[in-house]
């Protein structure tokens, strides 16, 4: 069985769910330095959990501003997710601190 | 549009250079466009005043450090995924290639490995590892008592026992045990086997858990009147009772009493004692009372129980050590038996804190002695794999020529000593499985530790594996990056290999010394049992047979009628054709069983500081004379005259304790017991070591004595050993099913006594001659080597009239050239070692010159022969043929 993913790269994919973003939208949300964000990006796109994107050139020449990379999940990487948090889940109400629904 | 801060695209750029060159380019737009995303937000946060705290968006500066560790995160993958996978397969195929080479670095690096592991399992076994199958062993304490300056772990008798246990606010509980040879069986089918006599707690204080049954409980020692119990140790339950479960209920026979078997202990437990046999039995205490001894159970004076206990949860060993201060503070008030008697306490069970020093000693020397065994064989190892690799110089060229970088092939290169170092680890374990069978054969006196291979061992072989392949390795690796290897030179271009060439005389000259100081470091011990042979104890111990009976372990004698037997045995004896003389004792010296007591002298008023402890013979009449102890002044004690005389004799160094420079007969000495008159005085013997002075000791009639068995003294005019089936023919004559044990030839249990001596004799012997044929092979290695560099010089050389013999002569001194170095070297590391085994020494310096010049002449001598060999073949070149020949690298 292979090790379960950690806190860090569940808050990432977690940050990625909804929709597709790039490294510093990322940085932001999680509040996780850059210098574990992006390699944490690296090691989840080896394993087939993100997907990385460039964004059409026209898109970014109309904002004036160079082109950016956008990562997003792949199914694989939504179902690991959606097992880490239950996992977690799990652990949290066995050591007796249940979080209310919703917060994840 | 905002521009990005200068400084951090600047570092951005140049962190790129670390990024592997085919993701650079899209590494260092995605960052840019970060880079300039995150400029966006701060200045629209700046316009807009940004509500704080709702997304932190970091400085350029913080943001772009975070661009290093993803740098080094790609280049270190790469390196993992490309490089590692090609260097193993690249690697293997080039020792598949060469299998002689594998494996002869295999053997060579699996001898150091497993020489270091084996002795890593011994200091383990005797140093480091708790008692198996104790639960928490860190939370039990020793609890011993000193009663004169030097604290001594001495053990306790029941009431100081029951003194101690009173102290519960410290201790969850107090357990002791006490270990007694046993007869088990009847008729043919008894044997002696060692067991335990333990208090009520000891197996729960200890968390044990039955095979089967159950262990023993306070309620059984609460009756020592009660049926008698007992507890199978596993092994005992194997051999004896077919590890039958429902053996629990039946009846087992121990010194003639039948006991029921309530369980069998676990495998794993071997009693808590390292230095000690394992315990096959367990009793409880209260049925010492059926073993002989007089009242065991009430006297101060009978110490006989090690105790140990554990602390309560919270407590401290130093908590405990100033909680027994009270209990010490009880006990001299209690009884005038226990002046100056002081409670001790150590963290921990298994070995006492003087046999734990004693064997961190041995732990040192063993692990340096490891050391000089595995550097050698590195040397060795770093030799071979210097050679070849310069024999595969030309395909390095090659490799370098094509585009491989330097870094790349010492990579390589250390790849390969990784995987040979792998193969010779696995190599080892089965040596280590080996050796872990003979090491209980080779220790001076029995442990209860398993030696097998279990996972610590392997976990030692890979560790030691690891050490070798960094050693032996790096060398060959750093002159690839040195440019001494695999240079761009034409193959038979010879400034590297030169160099190279001496760098192998180099690690030669390494193997010889320290050969040579292992061979000394033989020799002196070797020695050492030499001269343990010829010393002189005190009296004669050639000729001598001892033998121990002690007919109440039968349950059929009670110390009276086993005292008569005693007596009717020795004069059986004493007419057995080749017997010249027979008498008893207490113990025999080397052989015990060792028995102390402390003396102080009647004339002064007590106190702690005049304690003398003296080893207390009991010996009857003709003693003195069958041992040739001489007497000094007075007469000899254990003639019929003595009975029922409080009288005793004493050696000169307790005479000279007490009242130096005067005559001591007719003095008294206070002893346990009350007071003795001194009637005579005789020279000191060695009772236990002939290393270290003499101890004092006392000599009373026979008849008073404590224990309830004699060591019978045979003095033959034969080999002692042949009178041992003779005298246990007379005993098995007058008392039927009664053994006799510990029959010992004093002479060769004189030169046993040097036990540890002879262990590291053979340890060290064993290894120098490893070590001794390495460095030999070495250097028929390298002078071979030599010659067949030379071959066309040589060739040429005797073509133009040069003799074979000086030849033969100047190969011959180039190879004692370097043995001379190595000697040299070794004199200083033989005298390192010989330091560390001074306290293994007896009547040898440590820098003994005799010894060390008896190893420099074997080593130069065996030195000469082996480059004498290739020096003959260099004498009888043919210079048309080494023309021919091509140049070898």
């Amino acid at each position: 069985m292979p090790r379960p993913h950690g806190v860090t790269s569940l808050r990432i994919l977690a940050a990625i769910r909804d929709r597709a973003t790039y490294g510093l939208e990322i940085v932001a949300e999680t509040d996780l330095p850059s210098g574990t964000v992006y390699p944490t990006l690296g090691r989840l796109r080896r394993k087939g959990l993100v997907k990385a994107r460039w964004e059409r050139q026209e898109r970014a020449d109309d904002e004036g501003r160079p082109r950016r990379r956008y990562y997003e999940l792949t199914p694989e990487g939504a179902r690991v997710l959606r097992e880490g948090v239950e996992r977690i889940r799990g652990i949290a109400s066995e050591l007796g601190a249940a979080q209310p629904e919703g917060a994840a | 549009m905002t521009a990005p801060p200068r400084g951090p695209r600047a570092l951005l750029r140049l962190l790129a250079r670390i990024v592997p060159s085919d993701e650079r380019s899209e590494w260092l737009e995605e960052w840019e466009a970060e880079l300039e995303a995150l400029s966006r937000t701060n200045e629209a946060a700046r316009t807009t005043g940004a509500r704080p705290g709702e997304r932190s968006v970091p400085s350029p500066w913080r943001f772009v450090a975070g661009a290093l560790p993803h740098a080094l995160w790609l280049r270190r993958e790469r390196l993992h995924l490309r490089g590692a996978v090609q260097d193993l397969r690249f690697g293997a195929r080039i020792l598949r290639r060469a299998p002689g080479f594998t494996l002869a670095m295999a053997v060579t690096l699996a001898l150091g490995i497993g020489t270091n592991a084996s002795l890593f399992s011994l200091v383990d076994g005797i140093a480091l590892r708790p008692p198996s199958g104790v639960d928490r062993p860190d939370r039990l304490v020793q609890i011993a008592r000193s009663y004169d300056d030097a604290p001594r772990w001495d053990n306790w008798s029941w009431p100081a026992f029951r003194e101690i246990a009173r102290a519960d606010d410290v201790f969850a509980g107090v357990a002791g045990y006490r270990s007694a040879s046993l007869l088990v069986g009847e008729g043919a089918s008894l044997e002696t086997v060692s067991g335990l006599y333990v208090t009520g707690r000891y197996f729960d204080l200890l968390g044990i858990r039955p095979t089967t049954g159950r262990l023993l409980q306070p309620a059984d020692d609460a009756a020592p009147d009660g049926p008698a119990v007992a507890v199978l140790g596993y092994d005992l339950w194997q051999r004896r009772f077919g590890a039958r479960p429902g053996v629990v209920g039946e009846t087992v026979v121990v010194g003639g009493r039948p006991h029921r078997v309530v369980g069998v202990a676990p495998a794993d437990f071997a009693g808590v004692e390292t230095f000690a046999s394992e315990p096959e039995i367990f009793l409880p205490t209260g049925l010492l009372e059926h073993t002989g001894v007089a009242d065991p159970l009430s006297r101060w004076g009978y110490s006989w129980l090690n105790t140990f206990g554990r602390l309560t949860p919270g407590v401290t060993v130093d908590d405990a050590r100033t909680a027994v201060e009270a209990v010490s503070a009880r006990m001299r008030a209690a009884s005038i038996e226990n002046e100056g008697v002081e409670v001790l306490l150590a963290s921990g069970v298994g070995a006492s804190p003087e046999e734990r020093t004693e064997a961190a000693t041995v732990s040192k020397l063993l692990m340096f002695v490891g050391l000089l065994v595995l550097l050698l064989t590195c040397a060795n190892a770093a030799s071979l794999f210097l050679a070849r690799a310069t024999a595969r110089s030309p395909e390095l060229s090659v490799r370098l020529a094509l585009g491989a970088g330097r870094s790349r092939i010492s990579r390589q290169l250390a790849v390969e000593a990784g995987l040979l170092a792998g193969l010779a680890s696995v190599v080892s374990i089965p040596l280590l499985g080996i050796s872990g069978q003979l090491l209980p054969g080779l220790l001076p006196s029995p442990v209860s530790v398993d030696f097998g291979v279990d996972a610590r061992a392997v976990l030692a072989v890979f560790g030691v594996g690891l050490v070798a392949a960094l050693l032996f390795g790096a060398l060959p690796a750093t002159l690839v990056a040195r440019r001494r290897l695999g240079g761009t030179q034409r193959p038979t271009a010879r400034s590297g290999s030169a160099r190279n060439a001496r760098l192998r005389d180099g690690l030669v000259v390494a193997q010889l010394a320290v050969s040579l100081a292992l061979l000394a470091g033989a020799g002196m011990l070797g020695r050492s049992v030499l001269a343990a042979s010829a010393a002189d104890p005190g009296f004669e111990p050639r000729g001598l047979l001892v033998g121990y009976v002690d007919a109440t372990r039968t349950g059929r004698y009670d110390p009276a009628a086993a005292r008569e037997l005693y007596s009717r045995l020795a004069e059986s004896v004493r007419g057995l054709p080749g017997v010249t003389g027979v008498a008893l004792a207490s113990q025999a010296p080397f052989v015990g069983p060792f028995t102390r007591r402390g003396q102080l002298p009647a004339d002064r008023p007590p106190s702690d500081e005049l304690v003398v402890e003296a080893e207390a013979y009991f010996v009857g009449p003709g003693y003195f004379e069958l041992l040739g102890i001489p007497l000094v002044a007075g007469r000899a004690v254990g003639g019929p005259e003595d009975t029922g005389r409080e009288v005793a004799v004493v050696d000169r160094t307790l005479a000279e304790a007490f009242w130096p420079g005067e005559d001591p007969v007719g003095r008294s000495l206070r002893g346990i017991e009350g007071p003795v008159r001194i009637v005579g005085v005789v020279d000191e013997i060695r009772t236990r070591s002939l290393r270290g002075p003499a101890r004092p000791t006392i000599y009373r009639p026979f008849e008073r004595t404590l224990s309830a068995g004699a060591m019978l003294h045979v003095r033959t005019d034969g080999a002692p050993l042949d009178q041992v089936a003779p005298v246990r023919g007379r005993l098995a004559e007058l008392a039927p099913g009664v053994p006799m044990a510990a029959t010992a030839d004093l002479h060769r249990a004189m030169v046993t006594s040097l036990g540890e001596t002879r262990t590291f004799g053979t340890l060290v012997g064993l290894l120098a001659g490893m070590a001794f044929v390495l460095a030999v092979v070495g250097l028929y290695a390298v002078v071979t080597y030599g010659v067949n560099r030379r071959t066309r010089e040589l060739g040429i050389r005797l073509a133009l009239g040069a003799a074979p013999g000086r030849i033969q002569r100047a190969v011959v001194n180039r190879g004692l050239a370097l043995a001379a170095v190595g000697v040299v070297a070794g004199l200083g590391l033989a005298l390192l070692l010989g330091r560390a085994l001074q306290g293994f020494l007896f009547a040898v310096e440590p820098a003994s010159s005799t010894v060390l010049a008896a190893a420099a002449v074997l080593l130069l001598g065996v030195s000469a022969l082996a480059s004498w060999i290739p020096a003959r073949r260099a004498s009888r070149v043919d210079a048309t043929t080494s023309l021919r020949m091509e140049d070898t690298p």
